[in-house]
C-alpha cells in the first residue's frame, strides 16, 4: 500500500471543503455578476433641489454604461440613499451602504456629510469619493476618502486671484455662513486676496439659520469695499444678494459654483446682474458632449440642471468607478474596497465625458481649470478661464 | 460703523423688517391673552397663509392682492381647523395647559411637514423676484418695499385695537380675557369667542407671512423659526399685553440689528436666545414699567404712615 486509505471522516472533509470551494467560487461569481456602489446625496431637506438633479445625473451615466455592455458585460448597480445634507442621516446611510449593501465604494457630498462618514470608510476599508463637496481639509480625512472634485483651494483661490489681479479691486469684503464650507473657504479666498496684494476690509459671518443679512451687510457697507465675496449655501445666497442690493451695495459680488443656476436670474432679476460664479467644470459652449447633456435636460425635464457644474461631476463618477471595475474584471481580483482603492490609484488618470482628465494626486486632491461666469443681460455668460 | 449714515440705516431697516415680525407678535400676544394657549401652532398658521399666497400667485398666476386674500384665508383656514378640531376638544376633556401646549407642539410641526410633503423643502417667495427697487434718501437706502409694509403693520394695528375697543366681539373677547367663567355668566358665548380670536390670529399670521414672503424665501420650516422672534417678543412685552408684545418685536428687531455695532454679527442669532433666556429668568410674568398712579398713591400714602407713627 503506498497509499493511505482514505477514512470516512476524511472523505466528509474533502466532500465539506469542495462544497464550501464551490460555494464560495459560486458567491464570487454570483457578485461579479454585478458590480455595486453607493450613492449617498441629499433627496428631502433644503439641499434636495441639487441632490436630486444630481442623482438623475448619475443615473442616466449608469443607464448609460449599462446600455453598452456594462461592466465587460456586467451590471454596474448604483444604491441610492438620502442624507439630507444632514451628517448624522449621512452616517446612517453610509452604515447601511457598508454593512448592507457591502459596496467597495460609495459617493458621497456637502462637506459635513463627507466629514462625519469619512471615519467609516476609513475604518471599514471602503473607499469615499466625495463628488462636490469642496472644505480644503478633506484632502486629510484618511486614506479611503477620496475627491473628483476640486477643493475649495482652487476655485476660490481662482476667483480671489482673479479680483485683485485681473479686476484690479484692492479692497475686498467677505460675508460667509458659519458652517464648515464657509469658514474654510472664506479663510482661503482672505489669505489669497491678501497675499495677491489686496485688503480685506470686512469679514462677516452669518447664522446657517438666519432669515435676515442685513447687519453683517451694513457693516459690510459701512467698510466702503470694492467688491464683495460671498461664501453661503445655495438657498440663502440669493436672498443674500437681494438684501445687498436693497441696502444700496452696487458693488461686484463673487461666489462660487453654488450661486451658478438658473434659479439666481428668476428669484433676483436685474439684481442679478453682475454676479460672478465659479465653474469647475467646462461649460456647453466649451464642450458638445455638455451641450448635449443640457439639451437632454431641457428635453426630458424641461429645465437645466440645477447646479450644471455639479451635476456634470456627479454624471462622470460612475464611468470612473466602471472604469475600476472593469480593471478589476478584468485581472479577475474581488471588488473589495482595499482592491478598488489600489486599482484606482493605479489607473490614477481618467478621460471623463463632461468634466475631462482627472487625476488623483497623492495628497487626494485634484486640480482643474476654473471656469468664471457672470450674470449679463439676464443670463449666465463666460468671463473668463483661470488656472488652465 | 459709528457714523448717522450707519445708525440711521440700521434704524430704517430694522423698522421696516419688524413689520412683519409685529404681525406675529400681535398674534401669538393675542391667543395667549383671549385663549390662554401658548400657541406654538401659529407656525402651521404661518405657514399655510405663506403656501396659500405662493400657489395663488405662483401658480395661478393671480395678482399680488389676490395672493394677500389667499394668505388670510390660508392663515384662517388652519386657525378655523386647530381650534375646532383640537383647542376646542382638548377643552371639552378639560386636558390640562401642559398638554395643550403639547398639542401645539405638534400640530406646528405635523403641518409643517405635510407641507413639506406638498411643496417640498426648496426656500421660495411670494413672486418670483423677491428684489425690491431701492431709492436713495439722505443716504439710506429705501426699498420699495418698506413703506408699504410698515404702513399695513400700522393699518392692522389699528384695525386690531379698533375691533377690540369698539366691536362687540372685541369686547366679548376682552370679557372672556379678564375673567371666562364670569364672562360666561352674562351669556357670552366663549367657545365661539376663542374662535374668533383664532380666525383673526389666522388673519394677521397670513397677513404677516404675505409680507414676509415678498422680501424673503420660505421653506415649510421657516416659521417655527420666525416665530421665536414672537415668543421673545411677547414674554417681553409683558404676557397678556398684546401692544406690549408689538412694540417688544419692533425693539427687538433693532437691538437685534444694531447689535452688529458692538458684537460680530456671528452672534446676532444667538441674542435672540439671550434675550429669550434672561427674558423668561429675570421677567417671568413680563417686563412691566413702572405704574405712575400706583407710584403717586405710594407716595401719598407714605406721609400719612409717618404722620400716624409721629402722633
Amino acid at each position: 500500500m503506498t497509499g493511505l486509505p482514505l477514512s470516512r471522516r476524511a472523505g466528509l472533509t474533502a466532500a465539506l471543503a469542495t462544497a464550501l470551494l464551490a460555494g464560495t467560487s459560486g458567491l464570487v461569481l454570483a457578485q461579479q455578476a454585478s458590480y455595486k456602489f453607493g450613492l449617498a446625496m441629499p433627496l428631502t431637506g433644503g439641499q434636495a433641489l441639487y441632490g436630486n438633479d444630481q442623482v438623475k445625473a448619475a443615473q442616466w451615466a449608469v443607464d448609460a454604461i449599462n446600455a453598452k455592455g456594462g461592466v465587460n458585460g456586467k451590471k454596474l448597480e448604483m444604491v441610492v440613499l438620502d442624507t439630507q445634507a444632514d451628517p448624522q442621516v449621512g452616517i446612517q446611510a453610509v452604515n447601511r451602504l457598508i454593512n448592507v449593501d457591502k459596496v467597495p465604494a460609495f459617493v458621497t457630498a456637502w462637506s459635513g456629510v463627507v466629514k462625519a462618514v469619512a471615519p467609516i470608510a476609513n475604518d471599514n476599508k471602503v473607499v469615499e469619493l466625495s463628488v462636490g463637496a469642496n472644505a480644503p481639509d478633506i484632502s486629510k480625512l484618511g486614506d479611503y476618502v477620496y475627491t473628483t472634485f476640486p477643493l475649495a483651494d482652487v476655485d476660490i483661490r481662482a476667483v480671489a486671484q482673479y479680483s485683485a489681479k485681473d479686476m484690479g479691486k484692492k479692497k475686498a469684503a467677505v460675508l460667509f455662513v458659519n458652517n464648515e464650507t464657509g469658514i474654510g473657504s472664506a479663510v482661503v479666498y482672505r489669505d489669497t486676496f491678501t497675499k495677491a496684494g489686496g485688503q480685506v476690509v470686512a469679514y462677516e459671518s452669518y447664522d446657517q439659520k438666519a432669515t435676515d443679512f442685513t447687519g453683517p451687510l451694513l457693516k459690510i457697507r459701512a467698510s466702503n469695499p470694492e467688491i464683495i465675496h460671498l461664501q453661503g449655501l445655495v438657498a440663502e445666497s440669493p436672498q443674500v444678494i437681494a438684501q445687498a442690493r436693497q441696502l444700496g451695495i452696487t458693488v461686484p459680488i463673487t461666489s462660487y459654483s453654488g450661486v451658478y443656476n438658473p434659479k439666481l436670474i428668476e428669484q433676483l432679476g436685474a439684481a442679478a446682474e453682475g454676479v460672478i460664479a465659479t465653474s469647475l467644470a467646462p461649460g456647453v459652449g466649451d464642450l458638445p458632449a455638455v451641450a448635449e447633456y443640457v439639451a437632454r435636460w431641457q428635453k426630458e425635464v424641461g429645465r437645466p440642471p440645477n447646479g450644471l457644474p455639479y451635476t456634470q461631476y456627479l454624471h462622470d463618477t460612475p464611468y470612473l468607478v466602471a472604469a475600476v471595475f472593469s480593471s478589476l474584471d478584468k485581472k479577475g481580483v474581488p471588488a473589495t474596497g482595499e482592491n478598488f482603492r489600489k486599482e484606482m490609484l493605479a489607473i490614477k488618470s481618467f478621460d471623463l465625458p463632461l468634466t475631462g482628465k482627472v487625476e488623483f494626486s497623492d495628497d487626494h486632491t485634484v486640480n482643474k481649470p476654473v471656469y468664471l461666469v457672470e450674470v449679463k443681460g439676464g443670463k449666465w455668460t463666460s468671463k473668463a478661464v483661470v488656472n488652465k | 460703523m459709528f457714523n448717522l449714515t450707519v445708525i440711521s440705516q440700521i434704524l430704517w431697516t430694522s423698522l421696516a423688517t419688524s413689520s412683519s415680525f409685529v404681525l406675529f407678535a400681535l398674534s401669538f400676544a393675542l391667543v395667549l391673552k383671549v385663549n390662554k394657549v401658548f400657541n406654538f401652532a401659529q407656525a402651521g398658521m404661518m405657514t399655510a397663509g405663506f403656501y396659500a399666497a405662493y400657489v395663488t400667485v405662483r401658480f395661478l398666476g393671480l395678482p399680488g392682492w389676490a395672493g394677500l386674500i389667499a394668505a388670510v384665508l390660508g392663515g384662517m383656514a388652519a386657525a378655523f381647523v386647530l381650534e375646532r378640531v383640537g383647542f376646542r376638544t382638548l377643552r371639552e376633556r378639560k386636558a390640562s395647559p401642559m398638554f395643550v401646549f403639547i398639542f401645539t407642539l405638534i400640530a406646528s410641526q405635523f403641518i409643517t411637514y405635510a407641507m413639506t410633503l406638498v411643496f417640498g423643502t426648496w426656500p421660495t417667495t411670494v413672486f418670483e423676484s423677491m428684489f425690491w427697487p431701492v431709492s436713495i434718501i439722505a443716504n439710506v437706502a429705501v426699498s420699495a418695499w418698506d413703506l408699504p409694509a410698515m404702513g399695513a403693520a400700522l393699518a392692522v394695528l389699528a384695525a386690531l385695537w379698533a375691533f377690540l375697543r369698539f366691536s362687540r366681539y372685541g369686547q366679548f373677547m376682552i370679557a372672556v380675557a379678564d375673567n371666562s367663567s364670569l364672562a360666561e355668566l352674562y351669556g357670552i358665548r366663549k367657545d365661539r369667542v376663542l374662535m374668533v380670536t383664532m380666525l383673526i390670529a389666522g388673519a394677521i399670521c397670513g397677513i404677516g407671512m404675505f409680507m414676509y414672503g415678498t422680501r424673503a424665501q420660505v421653506q415649510p420650516a421657516a416659521a417655527t423659526e420666525l416665530m421665536l422672534f414672537a415668543v421673545a417678543a411677547t414674554i417681553l412685552g409683558g404676557i397678556g399685553n398684546i401692544w406690549g408684545a408689538a412694540i417688544a418685536a419692533v425693539v427687538l428687531g433693532v437691538v437685534q440689528n444694531a447689535s452688529i455695532l458692538f458684537i460680530p454679527s456671528a452672534w446676532q442669532g444667538f441674542l435672540l436666545y439671550a434675550f429669550l433666556f434672561f427674558a423668561i429668568v429675570l421677567f417671568p410674568s413680563g417686563f412691566h414699567l413702572p405704574d405712575s398712579r400706583k407710584a403717586l398713591k405710594k407716595m401719598k400714602a407714605a406721609p400719612a404712615a409717618n404722620a400716624g407713627t409721629a402722633g
